[in-house]
């Protein structure tokens, strides 16, 4: 008996097995994030950790009027494909976090339990989701965790 | 001279004939002016046949011209089928390709049902916000080459809560 294990028949059932798993595999993978409660301020010697330098640079370009951020609270979380994950960075700042799939992510802001918007943004490695509002100095900084 | 004595001559020249019966000929022959002339034509027809027989020679050796024959021949043929392989992917073989394809479906349809979301945006770096407060406005600006989307909530009537150093840069 002959046997050929390369043929391009097989090799071509393999790869879409392999392919098969791979996208289970991967759909079944958690979204792993951080999210940081940041205060801005104009004072550099503020009370607080500053953010990292790479944060402080993503800040520094939006229009926000402050020169410096320190971090409040910081918290890291994974959530699966489809669920949501509710964090409590402050007393008065809450976010939900839901993982739409595909690097996407739906952010639910809430003020002192009040829905305040959501917000839906693909999430990829790098990329950062700020959302501030009527809380003072404080913003909320989303980004897949290192 | 009927025909069979013609024949008869003829069968005498190609030495076919025993040897009294070509003896009779012969005397016949001698005998005979006709039969004599009728000869003489057959010997000169047959000597004329054997000078102009064309003499063909291959430039190859017989054995090699045969054997390109024998070849062509084979080329030729249809060829048989030989006995299939047996191998354990051959026996699997009815399986996989449908496994197969359907894998690939399953993927299909894995791929766009796991991504919703996506179906709901233009552009899935473009934010979609959603506002759950009617007297609340929200200013999105995406700062593309650093990968960030800022979003920012404030009173509708009051915009002084979205500091902006860039003002310009708010969409």
């Amino acid at each position: 008996m002959s046997t050929k294990f390369f043929s391009p028949t097989r090799l071509v059932c393999a790869a879409l097995f392999f392919l098969l798993i791979a996208g289970a595999t991967a759909r079944a993978a958690d979204l792993a994030l951080e999210a940081d409660l940041v205060s801005g301020s104009n004072d550099p010697q503020a009370k607080g950790t500053p953010v990292s330098p790479q944060i402080e640079k993503k800040l520094g370009r939006l229009p926000l009027k402050w020169q410096h951020y320190f971090v409040v609270n910081s918290q890291q979380f994974s959530v699966a494909n489809g669920e949501s994950k509710d964090v409590s960075l402050s007393d008065a700042c809450q976010i939900s976090v839901k993982n739409l799939g595909g690097e996407q992510v739906q952010l639910t802001l809430m003020s002192s339990g009040q829905n305040v918007g959501k917000i839906k943004q693909s999430l990829k490695k790098g990329q950062t989701l700020v959302a501030g509002g009527n809380a003072g100095n404080s913003i909320v900084v989303l980004r897949q965790a290192d | 001279m009927n025909q069979e004595q013609q024949l008869k001559l003829q069968s005498f020249l190609d030495g076919e004939l025993p040897e009294s019966e070509a003896r009779e000929i012969l005397a016949w022959t001698q005998r005979d002016s006709a039969a004599a002339g009728l000869l003489a034509e057959l010997r000169n027809t047959r000597a004329a046949m054997a000078k102009s027989e064309p003499h063909l020679s291959v430039p190859e050796t017989r054995e090699f011209f045969w054997s390109k024959i024998q070849r062509e021949i084979r080329r030729l043929e249809p060829s048989k089928k030989t006995a299939p392989e047996i191998s354990i992917f051959a026996a699997l073989r009815r399986f996989l390709f449908p496994a197969g394809a359907l894998a690939a479906l399953v993927m299909i349809l894995h791929f766009r049902g796991s991504t919703p979301a996506t179906d709901n945006l233009a552009d899935a770096d473009t934010p979609t916000v959603e506002t759950t407060l009617a007297s609340t406005d929200a200013t999105t600006y995406r700062d593309a080459s650093e990968g960030t989307t800022l979003v920012w909530f404030s009173p509708a009537a009051d915009n002084s809560l979205v500091p902006s150093k860039k003002p310009t840069a708010i969409n």
